[in-house]
């Protein structure tokens, strides 16, 4: 019998009952009974009370109440944490090592300290969001946020559904969230931890997961929404384009991907065990479905340890990290995409192509070393590429095929002026975040994700001149 | 070398053939079926250069493996980038069949190189007569799959030539060009033709095909009901060239424009990588269901098809989903264990392909590299 969870969190929740069950990893998800009318009235209650409620706080209390919910998913002793760990390796098939991984990596970014700096990151004064301020010239401005914000998440990624709903309530607007299937567990207890902390939350946070299949579900919240934040492939959010009113504003992340680029300077025998370390770790974090792991490691030649030799201590680390952080359960399809890679680089081994592969039992990682120009991105399932170049300008040619999806681009072994003049050519084009293989998997809260400002991104401005 | 190459080749083609030829009904018992998939192995280990290379880097020999099933299996991608002819890299092909990819045609395309069409005719010939025509009728044949004349590297295209060719009373025609762009007024004239001589009509086409044919139906409000004993042959598959519908609804779409009973509509499973062909057996035995959704795939005895899990390769149980690997023996001069990207069901008597599972979205950001173009950018890699 496997455990129950109610995949929702929504005002007014006795009168919903349970419609269908749909299961995950272990995990019988309990969808509501909703309609496209229920959809409309939560709208109209999220919008009038909800919004009301959040327009008698300040973002700065904002952060301060969010912040305690948060830092409850790191307190061992805390039942919200204790059902997330115990629920999410069953709702995203991690494994209870790499769900613990995650959540730390994710919580620690929800706590008051980080939330009251994200806003002063992002405003230099926040109170712009309770009322006007003066602005430069002579003019007071002030900060909104929508008047209902409509999430759909992915699911990739366990807890970024999370990080969604939180920047929605910092600048004040009520949200309505469809998680994706594989992230359904944190952000509903997330919800639920609010409207314990403040019972008044309850009218500003609306959680429900519902199949894709339930379009006119999915179509009721893409219209009730003043805007709409979607995750997805390319596919699923060019559809979101197509299905939301022209009068809403719509914030797409669609399919991203990373790599990582290694000069020689680091290619030492005291540093490259660091490196490799680093890499396998951020390969491994997720298992490899962030949009923020990497999919390709281009290794400079010329350095004291090799590309190749470099890509036989990085198979070594994510042997390691496999222990660390065993890989969980996969789709069949996400199986088959690794069998059928490493399967064919078999095979063009035999045929005499100069690639070399190392993996691990099981599907648990693959290293390919592939001299062949040009960048291929990886079947994932912890698969990476590595990819030797005699200069790290070739990579940079190379990524300019992918960069439209290009997003974070971890840069090792090269040391200030070369890492801005390098940050400077990245940024042209297309990459979004330029760091180190370590931070790789953990952007922090006031990261530009995919180039846009985390707050700002959300909000309207009004100028009162006078 | 070439010489032990051929009189190998000739041993074994000599002992495959008859089992091919005799079809669906004939009697391929288990040890025999091990013993020829064994003798199969062997020859490709030592004359197949890529396989036997993939073998050898496995720590694998020729005798090592004493069960079919421990037979390395080669991924359906890897078709793509090596040649896998059984033979010389410089021996004479008498075709090579490629993959159709998709409509917008970045993706790489993969190869199935033929040394030796005559097994895979055999194959095809007595499986299609099996399945399609148990009955000896004589049929006409019309094609909404292009000319193989036209589309010489398609099996698909092949197969429908060999089957109007060799298996049917004459032929009405191909109403697809190379590109897929139906003659729909075309078909309806030689169906016309075929109503007025009373002559029942064999139909091949693919599901896109006829859904766009059925569009066209009901759009002009014709339908016609073909000669008793006609019947459809659909193969899958819609690759973004038309709309998607369920199979029921374009079996009773069928059904209902052309008299033909649902029954006598039957799907066709094939692969460009195997020599074999799956069909249900609905036309051939009445006792077998004819709703679409109970119905299965067969295949024919020289061909072992099991249903794995991805991450293990070890067959899943009974009415679990997982992909499909199949030994066949017809694919002699080129390597006979494939591993599919197909996803499965085992039934009773063969197996049911199942689409993407419910609610599956891919999970990561990973594209392929027809997205990455799409999405333009740069240049392919």
């Amino acid at each position: 019998m496997p455990d129950r969870f109610r995949a929702w969190q929504l005002p007014d929740m006795p009168s919903i009952a349970v419609g269908s069950r749909q299961e995950t990893f272990g995990l019988q998800l309990e969808l509501p009974a909703i309609t496209s009318d229920h959809l409309h009235d939560l709208a109209s209650t999220l919008r009038m009370w909800g919004g009301e409620v959040l327009a008698r706080r300040t973002a700065l209390e904002m952060a301060e109440l969010i912040g305690g919910v948060g830092r409850r998913f790191l307190d061992p002793a805390d039942p919200l944490r204790q059902e997330a760990l115990a629920l999410m390796p069953l709702n995203s098939g991690l494994s209870p090592a790499m769900a613990e991984e995650v959540l730390d990596g994710m919580a620690l970014d929800w706590t008051p300290e980080r939330l009251d700096m994200l806003l002063h990151m992002e405003f230099a004064e926040p109170r712009v969001l309770d009322e006007f301020q003066h602005g430069r010239g002579a003019r007071m401005v002030r900060a909104r946020g929508p008047r209902l914000v409509v999430h759909i998440g992915a699911g990739n990624v366990p807890g970024v559904s999370v990080g969604s709903l939180i920047r929605s309530l910092l600048v004040k607007a009520p949200l309505l969230m469809k998680p994706g299937r594989t992230d359904v567990v944190l952000p509903v207890l997330f919800a639920r931890g609010l409207a314990e902390a403040d019972p008044e939350m309850d009218v500003a946070v609306g959680v429900a997961y519902w199949p894709s299949a339930q379009r006119e579900l999915t179509d009721a919240a893409l219209a009730v929404g003043d805007a709409v934040v979607a995750y997805g492939s390319d596919a699923v959010v060019g559809e979101f384009r197509g299905r939301t009113p022209p009068t809403t504003r719509i914030t797409a992340y669609h399919h991203r991907m990373s790599c990582g680029l290694i000069g020689k300077e680091v290619l030492t025998r005291d540093d490259h065990q660091r490196v490799a370390h680093d890499a396998a770790r951020a390969v491994s974090v997720f298992d490899q479905r962030g949009c923020v792991s990497p999919h390709v490691l281009y290794v400079e030649e010329g350095g004291e340890v090799d590309p190749r030799s470099f890509a036989e201590t990085l198979a070594d680390r994510l042997a390691h990290w496999s222990e660390r952080l065993p890989p969980g359960l996969m789709e069949a399809e996400e199986a088959s995409a690794v069998r059928q890679l490493t399967g064919e680089v078999e095979m063009r081994i035999a045929a005499g192509a100069p690639l070399e592969l190392w993996s691990g039992e099981a599907l648990a990682w693959g290293v390919i070393l592939d001299p062949e120009p040009g960048f291929r991105g990886s079947c994932l399932g912890r698969v990476i590429r590595v990819r030797a170049v005699a200069d790290l300008q070739v990579a940079l040619s190379e990524m300019t095929s992918v960069s439209r999806h290009l997003q974070t681009v971890a840069l090792e072994g090269v040391s200030p002026p070369g890492r801005t003049r390098m940050a400077e050519a990245l940024a042209a084009i297309g990459a979004s975040r330029v760091t180190s293989l370590a931070d790789a998997p953990w952007p922090p809260p006031w990261w530009h994700h995919d180039g846009g400002g985390p707050l700002r991104s959300l909000i309207r401005w009004t100028d009162l001149e006078r | 070398m070439a010489a032990n190459l051929e009189a190998a080749r000739r041993d074994l083609c000599s002992r495959v053939l008859p089992v091919l030829e005799a079809g669906p009904g004939g009697d391929l018992g288990e040890p025999d079926f091990n013993d020829l998939a064994l003798a199969l192995y062997r020859f490709q280990f030592e004359w197949n250069p890529v396989y036997g290379a993939f073998c050898r880097g496995r720590g694998l020999t020729a005798r090592a493996v004493d069960h079919w099933s421990a037979i390395p299996p080669v991924p359906t991608s890897a078709f793509k980038s090596v040649s896998l002819a059984t033979g010389p890299g410089d021996q004479e092909l008498e075709a090579v069949f490629r993959t159709s990819g998709t409509t917008r045609g970045t993706d790489r395309r993969g190869e199935h190189p033929v040394v030796d069409l005559r097994p895979y005719h055999a194959a095809l010939e007595s499986t299609f007569r099996h399945f399609l025509i148990p009955d000896s009728a004589d049929l006409w044949s019309a094609s909404l799959i292009p000319d193989p004349a036209r589309l010489p590297d398609s099996s698909l295209s092949h197969m429908v030539g060999r089957v109007s060719e060799r298996l049917c009373a004459g032929s009405l025609g191909y109403f697809a060009d190379p590109d897929w762009g139906m003659d729909l007024q075309g078909l309806g004239g030689a169906l016309d033709r075929a109503v007025d001589e009373d002559r029942p009509v064999l139909l091949m086409g693919t599901a896109f095909g006829f859904v766009h044919w059925l569009d066209e139906l009901f759009r002009s409000g014709q339908r016609r009901v073909l000669p008793a004993g006609s019947r459809i042959m659909e193969t899958g598959g819609f690759k973004g060239r038309s709309r998607e519908i369920g199979r029921a609804e374009l079996y009773e779409g069928l059904s209902r424009c052309t008299g033909i009973p649902p029954r006598s509509i039957v799907n066709e499973y094939g692969m460009t990588e195997l020599g074999s062909q799956f069909y249900e057996p609905s036309l051939r035995d009445p006792a077998t269901p004819a709703a679409v959704e109970d119905r299965w795939l067969e295949a024919p005895p020289w061909v072992r098809s099991r249903v794995l899990d991805p991450v293990s390769l070890e067959e899943v149980g009974d009415g679990h989903p997982g992909i499909l690997a199949h030994l066949d023996l017809a694919n002699l001069n080129s390597v006979a264990h494939v591993l599919t990207e197909d996803r499965g069901i085992a039934r009773t008597g063969g197996f049911s392909l199942l689409g993407r599972s419910p609610g599956a979205e891919p999970r990561g950001c990973s594209l392929t590299t027809e997205e990455i173009l799409r999405a333009g950018g740069g240049t392919s890699a």
